[in-house]
């Protein structure tokens, strides 16, 4: 694979300091520092409880680190509500596709668009909105799920609803895009047209991945942070992961 | 199933034409005692209805908004006996009234957003008794087990409320303007997010919509809608008492929504109409011992039968329950309309 170009800017883009996640006597995730600048893409890889998506779920909303701080573009966002962080800047997909099943793909895109954009509280203007249409469409068109527009999304593959979850998630030009293994549970034929989808997403947009596949990791990140039992055990570029001891037998050996 | 098809609005009309036709053919016990009191109730089933199918909430406390409304119109009432702290003309009576019940809804929003399916049941249902026990204690404003009496109306272009005719067609429009509200909110934005919430609130907010808000911009919504309702049963019945929004008012209103079916708005007063008719002649069918056993068996028989009620009965009949329709279509005909 051919290495990303460089970093646009040197703005810091997500700073966690000291972010913790505990349920009860469970911490989940404890004490994660990381700095995160602007264009950089983020690998967070792991094993199966390790506290990843826990990670990212405190980072866009849906519960607040019970310790530490966590920083979008140098804004304190450790307690606003998940709607309040979208509006920010966030947008995320889930590790299962999480998706509006009884409505079309192109309605699930227009939500997004709605979501994204002032008046989501009116009640005066009933029916859709021509101009949100057309951005609903411009994303089927970026997500390449153009032919899928008036399918239900329970009716379509799930490489597609990975793609159609990532449109909505960049419904409201995000700043900041959180992918929960976007590539988990996709065929061989499905996984080359996401990782594409992926690589043309533009530069300067920060993206963190979480992936449990270590080539789609090293392959598409500038950094690698790996997780282990809620921690940071290891942070580095992709050629130095790779050869990593400790990365080697949390993956490799040991039977962790 | 939201926007309405040429074929639903032509049936809307000619219904709607129909009732506007029925003083011409109908004696006025019939119009005001069974019809006009099937659409003021209907309204408050039609609270619950919105908040049951857009919102996923079942909320059992309708009746007490409309109690909030049908108690505070009675306070302002120039009319009441007695005449309460606060007199006032009916016409700024009326919209403070319904104000006061679309803050009551807001309030109960607020209480309840954190809340879903049962415990969001036992906490409104809590609301309704204990606001009808308050109403029942409380001598000063709410004049205790009595009530307030006398609560006749408005004018109407010169006539009394409480004639057969005037009664009849305020309740009629004030039903359609508020089913036609329904069907039109909903497809708004805010109805949109609305049922986008209610099929999933964390991805609803990650796509930056304010949850809590939808859900308490919601419970006003309905709140506005049983006050519209409460004022005009306050109106039908010549006053309010506690009893009149206690426990068993509170679950009459929600076996109205269920049999109409909570499918659709329509529901609410298609429930309401049968609840109305069997109230009033199961007894002279089947005496007064049992007459409360056949309107129970009667009700079960619906929801065995249908257990999205009367409404679905039609639906299927009308041959439009085919299977893969989805319940709701928040952005209905979006793709079709761009194809």
């Amino acid at each position: 694979m051919t290495p990303p170009p460089p970093l646009p800017t040197d703005t810091d883009a997500l700073v966690l300091k000291g972010v913790g996640r505990r349920f009860g006597a469970l911490a989940a995730v404890s004490n994660v520092s990381m700095t995160i600048k602007q264009g950089e893409r983020r690998a967070v890889l792991g094993p199966n409880g390790a506290g990843k998506t826990t990670l990212f779920n405190t980072i866009c909303g849906d519960f607040p680190p019970t310790s530490g701080r966590i920083l979008l573009f140098g804004q304190d966002i450790s307690h606003l509500k998940p709607h309040q962080r979208a509006r920010l800047g966030i947008g995320r997909t889930y590790q299962t596709s999480l998706l509006f099943t009884g409505l079309s793909v192109l309605e699930n895109l227009y939500l997004a668009v709605r979501g994204a954009r002032k008046g989501r509280f009116s009640m005066l203007k009933a029916g859709p909105d021509d101009a949100d249409v057309a951005h609903a469409r411009a994303l089927a068109d970026r997500v390449r799920v153009t032919q899928l527009l008036s399918a239900q999304v329970d009716a379509i593959s799930h490489g597609q609803r990975r793609q159609v979850e990532i449109g909505m998630a960049l419904a409201g030009n995000p700043k900041l895009l959180m992918l929960d293994e976007p590539a988990a549970g996709l065929s061989a034929a499905e996984r080359p047209e996401l990782v594409a989808l992926i690589r043309s997403l533009p530069r300067e947009l920060t993206l963190v991945l979480i992936e449990h596949d270590m080539d789609v990791a090293l392959s598409n990140a500038d950094i690698v942070t790996v997780m282990k039992d809620g921690e940071v055990v290891v942070e580095n570029t992709p050629d130095l992961i790779a050869d990593d001891p400790v990365v080697q037998s949390i993956y490799l050996g040991e039977g962790h | 199933m939201i926007m309405m098809t040429n074929r639903q609005w032509l049936m809307t009309g000619a219904v709607v034409a129909l009732l506007l036709m029925l003083p011409l053919f109908l004696p006025n016990f019939w119009l005001a005692n069974i019809l006009g009191r099937a659409m003021v109730y209907g309204i408050v089933a039609l609270s619950l209805t919105f908040l049951a199918h857009y919102g996923g909430f079942i909320s059992l406390a309708q009746t007490m908004m409309a109690g909030v409304a049908g108690y505070a119109v009675a306070m302002m009432a120039p009319t009441a006996i007695p005449l309460g702290p606060f007199a006032m003309s009916y016409g700024y009576a009326i919209p403070l009234a319904v104000l006061a019940a679309t803050l009551t809804g807001a309030l109960v929003g607020l209480i309840a957003v954190n809340t879903r399916e049962i415990y969001l049941l036992m906490i409104t249902l809590a609301l309704a008794v204990g606001f009808s026990l308050f109403a029942q204690s409380n001598t000063q404003w709410f004049r205790g087990y009595e009530g307030i009496r006398n609560i006749v109306g408005p004018e109407v272009f010169g006539m009394p409320f409480r004639t057969h005719l005037v009664f009849y067609y305020v309740a009629l429009i004030t039903a359609v303007l508020l089913y036609l509200l329904v069907l039109y909110v909903v497809r708004t934005p805010f109805g949109l997010a609305l049922q986008a919430i209610r099929d999933s609130a964390r991805r609803t907010s990650a796509i930056g919509f304010s949850v809590a808000l939808h859900r308490i911009g919601a419970f006003a919504l309905a709140g506005f809608i049983a006050g519209c309702g409460g004022v005009l049963i306050t109106f039908y019945n010549i006053g309010i008492t506690p009893s009149s929004i206690g426990l068993w008012p509170t679950v009459a209103v929600l076996i109205m929504a269920v049999i109409g079916g909570l499918g659709h708005p329509v529901g609410a007063f298609l429930g309401a109409l049968i609840y109305a008719v069997m109230d009033t002649f199961a007894s002279s069918i089947i005496g007064h011992d049992r007459f409360n056993t056949l309107i129970g068996l009667v009700f079960l028989t619906i929801v065995l039968v249908s257990p999205d009620g009367v409404w679905g009965i039609g639906k299927r009949l009308a041959g439009l329950g085919g299977g893969k329709e989805p319940v709701s279509d928040p952005v209905a005909k979006l793709t079709a309309g761009g194809k």
